[in-house]
């Protein structure tokens, strides 16, 4: 994967980043990060869309792929500059307005309400391998910079691994161990921010140094 | 024979009027017939009626200015054309070119025996001042001139000498602030072309815009490629992106910067280009790439590599609008601060060019209100001068902004908006048929980044609400904070965990690179949650006074020193 980022970026030096004849190779890259869930190259992406533009072309299978694969890299904004590279018209597409619904329930951490959209489109993300499990990331760092302690049930549904299947079980265990937290009966014990998270007092500091000139006069 | 060359003669023989709405423009031909009766007579050549016609036309002054400024730019001296570039020029346009423009470089070219170098870089400066009169009454032909010698201009510095076989750098000196200025105006010429040709676009039904319709469609002047093609040349050439990584690192940038880059034009260009990348870049809503073209600049901590101040302001600008898109908002804060502090410490020393002054100052209120929508959108404290310069310049805005109504609120930020950004640019360049719908495609490319943010301040609209709740309490239950905003518990889940979210953006830490940094939460208004319990941590700063009393000491010092050196008056 580094050697294939790194020859990719090797052709997107200087003014050939503009080079129509990249559009073939990108496209093809994009197809490559669809396959692997650990691939993902934002700088060849947001170069794609660029070119797309410039050369009036459209291509909406690559657009969804590269849109689907920016919401796998939450919480950076990489979602946000691809929309600033489509323009409006493309927007309104409905397979670009259901992928815009996905961003904006995860943006507002509508998790929920998330599942349920992403169960209506199911088959728009079909060919991103990991998808769910790159969301789930995203969601429990969510989980564990909010949370010192949340309930189970809560958990299971922000998840979408329901409890009451013994696969749902099964995926919450995996979730839980994965970011070893502790699973006690109802509770599960995420992190303690006691001591990061408290009231600071900020009091000015005045060192030696900066008064020492004063001293001289 | 002194009949013959009586200036009303040559006025309604030799001129030919062009109006362009109340502006005159002179265009010279040289009536064939009066060429002829010339030549038949053997004193008089061409070459010498011109001057004459000039000497007619042209005051004395002019002409010893012109030719002053031919020979200093021969000689290279440079501190002298430090003078007329930025002094000397002005005052003759202030003094005899006041309603219209300076006379066409074809009747300059005599005065100074046909100079090619000379002569572009006049006209590049005839065109920057016809721009500044009456930029948006300009037709195709003109920017399209004004283009190709532009072209002239890059061709001749990167591929060298005309004469000699090779490409050799020139030998060319010229002040910072002009190189500077041809850059910055190159592309403020592109995007004015950009906005005329979208404009035409649009109205090209209207009778009168058919020709320049017809024209527009044709051309190919002002494309984006060769624009970005000139950039990344001078970026190449003079090694500067070697240059910077080995000057950041305390090393000698000498030693990479290769025969071009080791002259001080290439240098300065290549450096220039970068920002002007950075610039264009944020015009095509391409911000990750405005902010890696400045891998190399370390703008981060306060050294400036350029004394230019046109340049810093730019820079900063456009940085903290690309880190404002990409939701970096302490970034984008840190960089509206350094330059508006570096603004008001060195407001009296600009330069003196009208229109220069007034961009400067729009410029200036447009980061004010860009930092009030950040500072809205992530509150910090600031420094205190530049703070107290905002609640002046846009304390009604931020208060409309922060309002509970979410209506109100999402009117101000739109119109907040719509003021500082920046004129942002369509990338499409041919002409669409759009059915005669009318469609101004650069307006079209502004609506999408408008939408783009109006979308990412509608998610957040509900932070500045509970933040005011979360503010009165040390702790509090879930069922109280829902009550108090008037929401389901499984609704305020959400908001909480959005509340983490958005507040948690990556921030440069160290080092050149303005992408980089970790990700780190804002330290105003913290929280987490404990079962059904909020446990808030709110951080109170202190009042500083160390700073100013420091700074009243040293003045007083300074006031008693100079009373001790007064002469006592004698009784």
């Amino acid at each position: 994967m580094e050697s294939k980022k790194k020859q990719i970026a090797k052709q997107l030096v200087g003014i050939e980043r503009y080079n129509p004849d990249n559009i073939e190779p990108l496209v093809s890259y994009v197809d490559f990060q669809a396959r692997e869930p650990a691939a993902y190259d934002v700088e060849a992406n947001l170069a794609l869309l660029k070119l797309l533009q410039f050369n009036g072309m459209s291509k909406p299978d690559t657009q969804r792929k590269i849109l689907l694969k920016s919401l796998t890299a939450l919480p950076a904004s990489d979602f946000t500059l691809c929309k600033c590279l489509i323009d409006e018209t493309t927007q309104h597409h409905t397979v670009v307005a259901r992928i815009l619904k996905l961003h904006d329930d995860l943006e507002t951490c509508n998790f929920i309400g998330f599942w349920l959209s992403l169960r209506d489109c199911a088959e728009l993300v079909a060919d991103i391998v990991g998808f769910e499990d790159s969301i789930r990331r995203f969601i429990c760092r969510v989980i564990s910079i909010t949370y010192q302690t949340i309930d189970k049930v809560t958990l299971s549904e922000l998840l979408n691994t329901p409890v009451d299947t013994a696969q749902g079980v099964a995926n919450l265990g995996y979730w839980i161990d994965r970011y070893r937290w502790t699973d006690s009966d109802r509770h599960v014990l995420v992190s303690n921010h006691d001591d990061s998270i408290k009231t600071k007092n900020i009091v000015e500091k005045i060192s030696f140094e900066s008064v020492m000139g004063l001293m001289k006069l | 024979m002194a009949a013959l060359y009586h200036s009303e003669d040559f006025v309604e023989g030799g001129l030919s009027y062009a109006y362009d709405s109340g502006h005159v423009d002179y265009e010279y031909n040289i009536p064939s017939g009066l060429a002829m009766n010339v030549g038949a007579s053997p004193m008089y050549d061409e070459s010498e009626m011109q001057r004459h016609r000039i000497a007619s036309m042209l005051q004395p002054e002019v002409i010893e200015f012109l030719v002053y400024f031919q020979k200093c730019i021969k000689e290279k001296s440079i501190g002298e054309l430090q003078v007329i570039y930025e002094t000397g020029f002005d005052k003759m346009s202030a003094d005899f070119f006041r309603q219209e423009s300076w006379p066409e470089a074809d009747v300059v070219a005599p005065i100074v025996n046909n100079d090619k170098i000379f002569l572009m870089l006049y006209k590049e400066l005839y065109y920057r001042y016809l721009y500044s009169k009456s930029g948006k009454n300009l037709v195709s032909q003109q920017r399209e001139e004004s283009y190709y010698n532009y072209c002239d201009i890059f061709n001749y510095i990167l591929v060298g000498d005309y004469d000699s076989e090779e490409s050799n750098p020139v030998g060319l000196e010229l002040p910072n602030q002009w190189l500077w200025d041809i850059i910055d105006e190159f592309i403020y010429q592109f995007q004015a072309f950009n906005q005329y040709r979208s404009r035409v676009f649009a109205q090209q039904h209207k009778s009168n815009m058919e020709s320049e319709f017809g024209y527009l469609s044709e051309t190919s002047s002002w494309n984006v490629m060769s624009v970005l093609n000139v950039l990344h040349s001078l970026v190449d050439v003079s090694n500067i992106n070697e240059q910077l990584t080995v000057y950041n690192s305390g090393g000698d940038p000498t030693s990479v910067s290769g025969v071009y880059g080791s002259i001080p034009l290439y240098k300065n260009l290549g450096y220039f280009a970068l920002i002007g990348l950075l610039r264009l870049q944020c015009l095509f809503g391409d911000y990750y790439q405005a902010i890696k073209v400045l891998d190399n600049v370390d703008f981060n901590t306060k050294s400036t590599y350029t004394r230019v101040a046109a340049c810093q302001v730019t820079t900063y600008y456009y940085a903290g609008f690309a880190y404002l898109m990409m939701r970096r908002y302490q970034d984008a804060i840190r960089s509206f601060c350094n330059i508006l502090l570096f603004i008001q410490r060195t407001n009296k020393m600009f330069q003196a060019r009208e229109y220069q002054q007034t961009a400067m100052s729009k410029i200036n209120d447009q980061m004010y209100h860009l930092l009030a929508i950040c500072l809205v959108l992530h509150p910090m404290p600031i420094d205190e001068s530049v703070d107290s310069q905002l609640q002046e310049k846009c304390g009604d805005k931020i208060r409309k902004m922060q309002s509970r109504d979410v209506q109100e609120a999402s009117v101000e930020f739109e119109q907040c908006f719509t003021f500082a950004c920046p004129k942002f640019l369509s990338p499409i360049s041919n002409y669409i048929d759009d059915g005669g719908r009318g469609i101004d495609i650069t307006r079209e490319a502004f609506n999408l980044q408008l939408k783009v943010f109006q979308e990412e301040v509608n998610q957040q609209y509900i932070l500045p609400t509970i933040r005011s709740y979360l503010k009165l309490y040390t702790s509090m239950s879930m069922e109280k904070l829902a009550d108090f905003l008037n929401v389901t518990m499984v609704d305020l889940k959400f908001h909480l965990l959005c509340y983490k979210h958005k507040l948690n953006n990556r921030v440069w830490v160290k080092g050149a690179g303005g992408l980089s940094g970790e990700f780190q939460s804002s330290s105003e208004l913290d929280f987490y949650i404990d079962g059904n319990m909020i446990h808030i941590a709110d951080t109170k700063v202190s009042r500083r006074y160390a700073d100013y009393f420091i700074r009243q000491i040293h003045k007083f010092a300074e006031l008693h020193n100079t009373l001790k050196q007064l002469p006592t008056p004698k009784k």
